[in-house]
C-alpha cells in the first residue's frame, strides 16, 4: 500500500469514515463531524499502558476461550511485533470492538477490552516505562535529557525520563503535531513522537490534553504544553504516587503534608478529596497515616510532661524511655528520607528496584508501628498518673503473650521503675526519704515529734505501691526503714547500717531493675527479708540491752498488777492508817516516804535502781466524800524508747487495772481484818449469850462474802494475770522485730481489761461487784458497831459483877 | 510509518512496513476487531499522528452503528 505518509489527520479520518461507512466523502460529514469531535473531547485513557501486561491479557482471555491456537498464533505476532513499533496500535486493536464466535460474551468482552482493561490496574501505577518496552526504534536516540532536534526534540526522551521521576508528570507533548510539514529526518520525528505519545499515554495528563486537543487538531498546542512540562498546575491534576510518598514522609513526623492533612475534628489524617486518586491509593495512604497519628499521640504526651514541674522522677524516666523509642523512629525515617533524596539527586530513574511506593513503605513500616501501637496504648494507660502508680501501669502491660511487645514493655518497665527501686534501696539500708514528688510508697509525716515516732511518722501510701511489689513486702519495707530512724532518733544509737547489716548491699543500677522482674520471687525477696530480720534484730537488742524493755515490762506486772505479793501487802498494812482519812488531807510526799520504807523492808529492795526510780505515787482527782482508798494509786514513769511500747493509753490502762486489782485487795483485807475480830471476841462474847445471834449471823455473812472474795481472787490472779502474762512473754520472747512486741502487749491489755470486766460491755457486772465491795465495807463497819457495843455490854456487866460481888462481902461483914 | 531499521533505504523499509502490516492485521484478525487492511492502515496513519487511541476506537465503534442504522435505514424505505 503506497499511501502517501503524510497525509494530515483530518484527511485520514475521512478516509476512515468513507471507508466504513461505505459511502462517498460528502455523505460522511456528519459522521465526520462527529468524529471529530470525539477525538478531541480528550477520551480518558483507561487501558493499561504496558504492552506486555497487554498481551498477557490478552492471552489469557485467548485461553479462557479455549482458543489456545489463537493463543499461541497470538504470542508469535506479538514477539514479531515487539522487534517493530506499534504499541499504540495494539491499543486501538484492543479498543476496537472485539466480536466473539459467541454473541453473548460481546458486551462484556467489549466491556472489558474497551473500557478499562485492566480493572485492577494501578495499585502501583507505573508511572514510566520500562526502557525495554520502549519501542526499539527509542534505543539510538536514548540521550537522556538531551534535546536532540530542534522543536520536537526534548521531547520524547526527557519526558519520559522525567515522568519515571516525581512529582506529576510532566506535561506530554505536543500530541498532534504540525511536524508534516518538516521532512528532513521525518522518521525521527515521528519516532520522536510516537516516543511523546508514548510518554503521554504513560503519564495520562488530561488538561493539557484537553487543551490541545479541544480545538480538533492544533498546532500551536506545542508550546503551551512544553511550558507546562515541569508545571503540576491545574487542580485536577492526578496526585501520583510520588507525591503521596512524599507527603507520607512529612506525615510520618506528625507534618501535614500537600495532599495528606490532620483533621482535627475526626482525629484523623485524611487525604484532601479533591487530589484525584484512586481507591485503593487512597486507602494505602491512610493506613501510612497511621503511623503518623501514632507518633503524634506519643509527643504530645511527652512533651505535655516535660513541662509539668511535678512529675517526678518516674514519670521523667518514663518520657525518656519513650524519647529513645522515638530516636529509633525517626532513625528509620531519615534513612526513608534519604533514599528519596537519591533518587531525586540522581536525576534518571534508578529503576524500579529501589524507588520508594506506598507498598514498600507499608512493610517496612510494619515493625515500627507495632512498636509506637503499643508506645501509644502505653502513653494512654499512663494519662494523668505518676510515681509507683506509672509504675503499676507499666507493669500492667507486661502481661501480654506477645513476646516482642512483652520485651518492649519489660524494657521500658526496668527503666521506669530505677527511681523506685533506688528510693526503696536507701530506705531500706540508710532511713533515708528524700521524695519531693512523693513518688514513693512510704510517706513521711514532718509535723510528729520524735516520742510518736514509730507509730504516726512513717505511714504506706497505698496507691504509689507499684503492682510488681506486695503488700506484705511494702510493709516490711517500711518496718526496716522506721526501725532504722528509730534508733537513729529515739535510741540515739548512730552506728552506721554498714556494720548493723551483714548483707553487702549491692550496687544499684538499672540492672537491678532487669533482675527485679526476671527473678522477682528470690532476688528481691531476699533483699529485703535480709535487711529486715538484721535491722529488726538489732533493733530488740539495743531496746533489750539498753534499754531493758523486757524488765520494765515485768516490773510493770509486779507493782501495777500486784505482783509482788509481799511488797503490796506490807504496804497495804502502812498505808492503812493513811488511807482512812478523807482525801483531801493526804499529802504526796507522806505517801512517797511510806512507799519507800515499804520497799525498803521488802523484795522490792533487790530491785534494780533504775526500776524503782520510777515507781511513784499518784493521786488520782478527788470527789467530795472520798477517803484516801480511792485516790490512791501507784505509778510508773517510762520515756524514751520504752514509751514506744508503754504508750499513754497502755499507761492509762495499766492504772485501771491497778485500781480494780487494788480494791480488790482491799477487800480482801477487811474481810481479814473481820475474821480476826471474829477470833479475838468470839471468846468473849460467849458470856454475853444475847449477842449470839446476832454474832452467829456475822459470822455467816462474812463466810460468804470470804468465799466470795476468795473466789474472785482466785479469778484475778490466775484466769486472768498469769495466763495472760503468759502469753505475752512468750510473744515477746519470739518477737522478730518491734512491731510485734507492740501488737502483743497492746493485745495482753486488752484482754485484762476485759476479764477484769473494765470494758464497756461488762458494766452491769461491775456495778455489782461494786455494790458487793460496798456491803462488804458496810459489813465491816456494822461488825466493828457490833463489836464495840457489845464489848461495851461486856464491860459494863462485867463491872456490874463487880459491883454485887462487892456488895455481897460488904454485906456479909455487917452480919 | 515507523521502522525499527530507521529510515533507511525505501525497499527494505517498505518490507519491512509491509511485514508489520500483516502482522497486526493477523492479530487483529485474531482479535476478532472487524477491521479490513485499509481501514486498519488509516488507523495505524492516525495513531502515529498522535491521535488517542481510544478515541480512535470508539470513532469506529460509532461509525459502525452508524453504518447498521443507515443500512437499516435503508432497507426499510426500500
Amino acid at each position: 500500500m503506497a499511501t502517501p505518509d503524510q497525509k494530515s489527520p483530518n484527511v485520514l479520518l475521512q478516509n476512515l469514515c468513507c471507508r466504513i461507512l461505505g459511502r462517498s466523502e460528502a455523505d460522511v460529514a456528519q459522521q465526520f463531524q462527529y468524529a471529530v469531535r470525539v477525538i478531541g473531547s480528550n477520551f480518558a485513557p483507561t487501558v493499561e499502558r504496558d504492552e506486555f501486561l497487554v498481551a498477557e491479557k490478552i492471552k489469557k482471555e485467548l485461553i479462557r476461550q479455549r482458543r489456545e491456537a489463537d493463543a499461541a498464533l497470538f504470542s508469535e505476532l506479538h514477539r514479531k511485533l515487539h522487534s517493530q513499533v506499534c504499541y499504540s496500535i495494539l491499543s486501538v486493536l484492543l479498543t476496537s470492538d472485539i466480536g466473539m464466535s459467541k454473541p453473548f460474551f460481546v458486551s462484556s468482552y467489549a466491556a472489558l477490552f474497551a473500557q478499562a482493561l485492566p480493572r485492577d490496574a494501578h495499585s502501583t501505577p507505573y508511572y514510566y516505562a520500562r526502557p525495554q518496552s520502549l519501542p526499539l526504534s527509542y534505543q539510538d536516540r536514548s540521550a537522556p535529557s538531551a534535546p536532540s532536534s530542534g522543536s520536537m526534540g526534548s521531547s520524547g526522551i526527557s519526558s519520559v525520563s522525567l515522568c519515571g521521576l516525581s512529582g506529576p508528570a510532566p506535561t506530554p507533548q505536543p500530541l498532534l503535531p504540525g511536524q508534516s510539514h518538516q521532512a528532513p529526518g521525518i522518521g525521527d520525528c515521528l519516532r520522536q513522537q510516537l516516543g511523546s505519545r508514548l510518554a503521554w499515554t504513560l503519564t495520562a495528563n488530561q488538561p493539557s490534553l484537553q487543551t490541545t486537543t479541544s480545538r480538533g487538531i492544533p498546532n500551536t498546542a506545542r508550546n503551551v504544553t512544553r511550558s507546562r512540562r515541569e508545571g503540576d498546575t491545574g487542580g485536577t491534576m492526578e496526585v501520583t504516587e510520588a507525591a503521596l510518598v512524599r507527603d507520607i514522609l512529612y506525615v510520618f513526623q506528625g507534618i501535614d503534608g500537600k495532599n495528606i492533612k490532620m483533621s482535627n475534628t475526626e482525629n484523623c489524617y485524611k487525604v484532601e478529596g479533591k487530589a484525584n486518586l484512586s481507591k485503593s491509593l487512597r486507602d494505602t495512604a491512610v493506613r501510612l497515616a497511621e503511623l503518623g497519628w501514632l507518633h503524634n499521640k506519643i509527643r504530645k504526651y511527652t512533651d505535655q510532661r516535660s513541662l509539668d514541674r511535678s512529675f517526678g522522677l518516674v514519670g521523667q524516666s518514663f518520657c525518656a524511655a519513650l524519647h529513645q523509642e522515638l530516636k529509633e523512629y525517626y532513625r528509620l525515617l531519615s534513612v526513608l528520607h534519604s533514599q528519596l533524596q537519591l533518587e531525586d539527586d540522581q536525576g534518571v530513574n534508578l529503576g524500579l528496584e529501589s524507588s520508594l511506593t506506598l507498598r514498600r513503605l507499608l512493610v517496612w513500616t510494619y515493625d515500627p508501628k507495632i512498636r509506637l501501637k503499643t508506645l501509644a496504648a502505653l502513653v494512654d494507660h499512663c494519662q494523668g498518673r505518676k510515681g509507683g502508680e506509672l509504675a503499676s501501669a507499666v507493669h500492667a502491660y507486661t502481661k501480654t503473650g506477645d513476646p516482642y511487645m512483652r520485651s518492649l514493655v519489660q524494657h521500658i518497665l526496668s527503666l521506669v521503675s530505677h527511681p523506685i527501686l533506688s528510693f526503696l534501696y536507701r530506705w531500706i539500708y540508710d532511713g533515708e526519704l528524700e521524695d519531693t514528688y512523693h513518688e514513693f510508697f512510704v510517706a513521711s509525716d514532718p509535723t510528729v515529734k520524735t516520742d510518736r515516732l514509730w507509730h504516726d511518722k512513717y505511714t504506706l501510701r497505698k496507691s504509689m505501691i507499684p503492682s510488681f511489689i506486695t503488700m506484705d513486702q511494702s510493709r516490711k519495707v517500711l518496718l526496716i526503714g522506721k526501725s532504722i530512724n528509730f534508733l537513729h532518733q529515739v535510741c540515739h544509737d548512730q552506728t552506721p547500717t554498714a556494720k548493723m547489716i551483714a548483707v553487702t548491699r549491692s550496687a544499684e543500677s538499672p540492672q537491678d531493675a532487669a533482675d527485679l522482674f526476671t527473678d522477682l520471687e528470690n532476688a528481691f525477696q531476699g533483699k529485703i527479708d535480709a535487711a529486715y530480720f538484721e535491722t529488726s534484730k538489732y533493733l530488740l537488742d539495743v531496746l533489750n540491752k539498753k534499754y531493758s524493755l523486757l524488765d520494765h515490762m515485768q516490773a510493770m506486772r509486779r507493782y501495777l498488777l500486784l505482783g509482788q505479793g509481799d511488797f503490796i501487802r506490807h504496804l497495804m498494812d502502812l498505808l492503812k492508817p493513811e488511807l482512812v482519812r478523807p482525801a483531801t488531807t493526804l499529802y504526796q510526799h507522806n505517801l512517797t516516804g511510806i512507799l519507800e520504807t515499804a520497799v525498803r523492808a521488802t523484795n522490792a529492795q533487790f530491785d534494780s535502781p533504775e526500776i524503782l526510780r520510777r515507781l511513784d505515787v499518784r493521786l488520782l482527782e478527788v470527789s467530795p466524800g472520798d477517803t484516801g482508798w480511792d485516790v490512791f494509786s501507784l505509778d510508773y514513769h517510762v520515756d524514751g524508747p520504752i514509751a514506744t511500747v508503754f504508750t499513754r493509753e497502755c499507761m492509762s490502762h495499766y492504772l485501771r487495772v491497778f485500781n480494780f486489782l487494788w480494791r480488790a485487795k482491799r477487800m480482801e483485807y477487811i474481810l481479814t481484818d473481820i475474821r480476826k475480830g471474829h477470833m479475838c471476841n468470839a471468846k468473849l462474847l460467849r458470856s454475853v449469850p444475847e449477842f449470839s445471834g446476832v454474832l452467829h449471823q456475822c459470822h455467816i455473812l462474812a463466810s460468804e462474802m470470804v468465799h466470795f472474795i476468795h473466789q474472785m481472787q482466785y479469778y484475778i490472779t490466775f484466769e486472768v494475770l498469769e495466763c495472760s502474762w503468759d502469753e505475752l512473754w512468750n510473744k515477746v520472747q519470739r518477737a522478730q522485730d518491734l512491731d510485734h512486741i507492740i501488737a502483743a502487749h497492746e493485745v495482753f491489755l486488752d484482754t485484762i481489761i476485759s476479764r477484769c470486766l473494765l470494758d464497756s460491755s461488762s458494766r452491769a457486772l461491775l456495778n455489782q461487784l461494786r455494790a458487793v465491795f460496798d456491803q462488804i465495807i458496810e459489813l465491816q463497819n456494822a461488825q466493828d458497831a457490833i463489836y464495840r457495843t457489845a464489848l461495851e455490854e461486856l464491860q459494863r456487866r462485867l463491872q456490874f459483877e463487880e459491883k454485887k460481888k462487892q456488895h455481897e462481902i460488904e454485906v456479909w461483914f455487917l452480919y | 510509518m515507523a521502522n525499527s531499521g530507521g529510515a533507511g533505504a525505501a525497499a527494505p523499509g517498505r518490507r519491512r512496513r509491509r511485514e508489520t502490516m500483516d502482522v497486526l492485521l493477523e492479530i487483529s484478525r485474531i482479535l476478532n476487531t472487524g477491521l479490513d487492511m485499509e481501514t486498519l492502515s488509516i488507523c495505524v496513519r492516525l495513531c502515529e499522528q498522535g491521535i488517542n487511541p481510544e478515541a480512535l476506537s470508539s470513532v469506529v465503534k460509532e461509525l459502525r452503528k452508524a453504518t447498521e442504522a443507515l443500512k437499516a435505514a435503508e432497507n426499510m424505505t426500500s
